[in-house]
């Protein structure tokens, strides 16, 4: 079955598209609603993981995830990477492209990680400005994710949720809401995971997350590395009841299982989504 | 209140140069933030260790998983990240082990996973020509020249290790790397062909005689400069049958042909 770009991905769920699962997927293409992968994985000038994503893509409605445009950085974007990116999109038209609403990078050093910005009047302006340029340049709306922190900055007066509205209300993006990092991050910080969702505009997200933790010392640590906890299968159902039903990633980038366990677990994830009473947008 | 782009700069200082103090003004001080940046340095080693370890798994494999995160420590420090893309992260490892006056097994094992890196990726493009030239290549061999194709790296070693590499392969689901059968039994180990053909990455272990030949083909000599080393390097009843090995695959997936103008 062919797919055009133009076709929504529909309010089912996904799974993360791995190289480790390249081979299976195209011998017996998994019975899952669509795929996401990291644009960057695909930067390359040619070779086999070009041509397995355009094997891909002419299956499944795809999703691209960035993780490397420090969005919130205060240097000048990458343009080169932000080239690159283009570059990909206009190839395979995916129905998604997200990024992160942090930043890895600043004064030329770059560390690589998906870092929280502190919720702050200054950051929001920047962001926004940022997001704006990205936008302009890849001529479609970007879905901004909530990170996992594992830090509180001193000053960081706005909350996230808020923050989030405020940042789709003056660019018009939408929310990739990841719901285990809202739950690794109420358990880390004593916070009430639904204050935070009720901040934000149901209408703008576009997306869902679901993926699993891992316990360091004090710490809960969103590694992928693991099924999707318990807790979070709530929050979800929550989530799902209160906005509706959207496309459902099952994420896991770490410790990766056969292929057959990414498919449970989207299973698990389209009974939920059709036991919605809330339609979809 | 610091500013946005001070709090950036003085939480990667802190980062890169480990120190807490640079960062303390960022952070709250209730002692919660010794334990965040405890965390953060650990997740973003972890990282790039991974990086390396994907990029570099037969290595990882050799040297097992402690030297191995000790390596990738050392390198980081060294040559620390210079983008948000992370492919190119572990150019420099093999450079890295040079400098440490690394066993030279492991500086070419490393040389070679680097080559096979950069080759899954590559360009697929042939030198634009080769249809031409193929046309007419052995008219005239003196006016015809070899091309090397992106997908393909050449690589001198001093050490066997090709069959470290294929014996490494063994165990592992091959990472998109064609093996290939077991290694001829070459007198004295030379080089190495790296080239993509037919989709996978496929390593070729040369003798001495076919690395030279590879060598002039990369320099662009002509075919009829070719056919003569050939004629040097080997006794006449064996020349034929080494420039048989270079027009078959996948050695024939490294090169394209140019007609001089």
């Amino acid at each position: 079955m062919s797919w055009s770009p133009s076709t929504p991905i529909p309010a089912q769920a996904g799974i993360g598209l791995r190289s480790q699962h390249f081979r299976e997927i195209l011998e017996a293409p998994p019975p899952v609603a669509w795929m996401e992968t990291h644009p960057e994985n695909y930067f390359g000038e040619g070779g086999a993981p070009l041509r397995i994503l355009e094997r891909i893509r002419s299956q499944y409605p795809l999703s691209f995830h960035g993780v490397g445009l420090s969005l919130g950085s205060t240097d000048p974007l990458d343009r080169t990477h932000l080239a690159k990116l283009k570059c990909v999109i206009d190839r395979f038209e995916p129905a998604f492209v997200s990024e992160h609403l942090s930043w890895s990078s600043v004064g030329g050093r770059f560390l690589n990680e998906l870092l929280p910005l502190p919720c702050t009047e200054e950051s929001l302006d920047h962001i926004c400005a940022r997001i704006d340029d990205v936008q302009t340049v890849l001529q479609r709306p970007l879905l901004i994710e909530n990170v996992t922190r594992y830090l509180t900055w001193r000053d960081s007066p706005i909350p996230e949720g808020a923050f989030m509205a405020e940042t789709v209300r003056r660019t018009g993006c939408g929310i990739l809401l990841d719901l285990n990092n809202v739950y690794v991050n109420a358990v880390n910080f004593h916070l009430d995971p639904f204050e935070f969702l009720d901040e934000l505009p149901a209408e703008a997200i576009r997306e869902i997350h679901l993926a699993g933790f891992d316990r360091f010392g004090r710490w809960l640590v969103d590694t992928h590395g693991q099924a999707v906890y318990p807790e979070v299968w709530g929050l979800y159902q929550w989530a799902m009841h209160r906005f509706g039903p959207r496309p459902t990633l099952i994420e896991w980038d770490t410790n990766m299982p056969p292929l057959s366990v990414l498919v449970e677990q989207a299973t698990q994830a389209d009974a939920i989504l059709g036991g919605c009473c809330v339609a979809a947008p | 209140m610091l500013r946005l782009r001070e709090i950036q700069e003085v939480f990667a200082e802190g980062m890169t140069a480990g120190s807490y103090r640079a960062m303390a003004d960022a952070l709250p001080s209730d002692g919660s933030a010794l334990r965040s940046v405890a965390l953060y340095r650990r997740l973003i080693r972890t990282n790039y260790t991974q990086v390396l370890r994907i990029t570099y798994p037969l290595l990882a494999r050799l040297v097992g998983e402690r030297f191995f995160s000790l390596c990738a420590r050392g390198y980081h420090a060294r040559y620390p990240s210079t983008s948000g893309d992370l492919f190119a992260y572990g150019r420099h490892f093999p450079q890295w082990l040079l400098e440490l006056d690394g066993v030279r097994l492991l500086v070419q094992l490393a040389r070679l996973e680097w080559a096979c890196h950069e080759v899954h990726q590559a360009d697929d493009t042939r030198a634009p020509a080769v249809e031409r030239a193929e046309a007419g290549a052995w008219a005239d061999p003196s006016s015809v020249r070899f091309r090397v194709n992106r997908a393909t790296r050449l690589l001198a070693c001093t050490v066997p290790i090709y069959r470290v590499w294929h014996a490494l392969q063994a165990d592992t689901d091959g990472g998109g790397y064609d093996g290939g059968a077991e290694p001829n039994p070459v007198p004295e180990e030379t080089g190495l062909l790296v080239v993509r053909a037919a989709g996978t990455v496929q390593v070729v272990g040369l003798s001495p005689e076919q690395f030279l030949l590879l060598h002039a083909m990369r320099d662009g000599k002509t075919v009829a400069q070719v056919e003569r080393m050939a004629a040097e390097l080997v006794p006449a009843d064996q020349g034929a049958s080494l420039l048989a090995m270079l027009l078959e695959e996948p050695t024939r997936s490294a090169f394209s042909l140019e007609v001089d103008p």
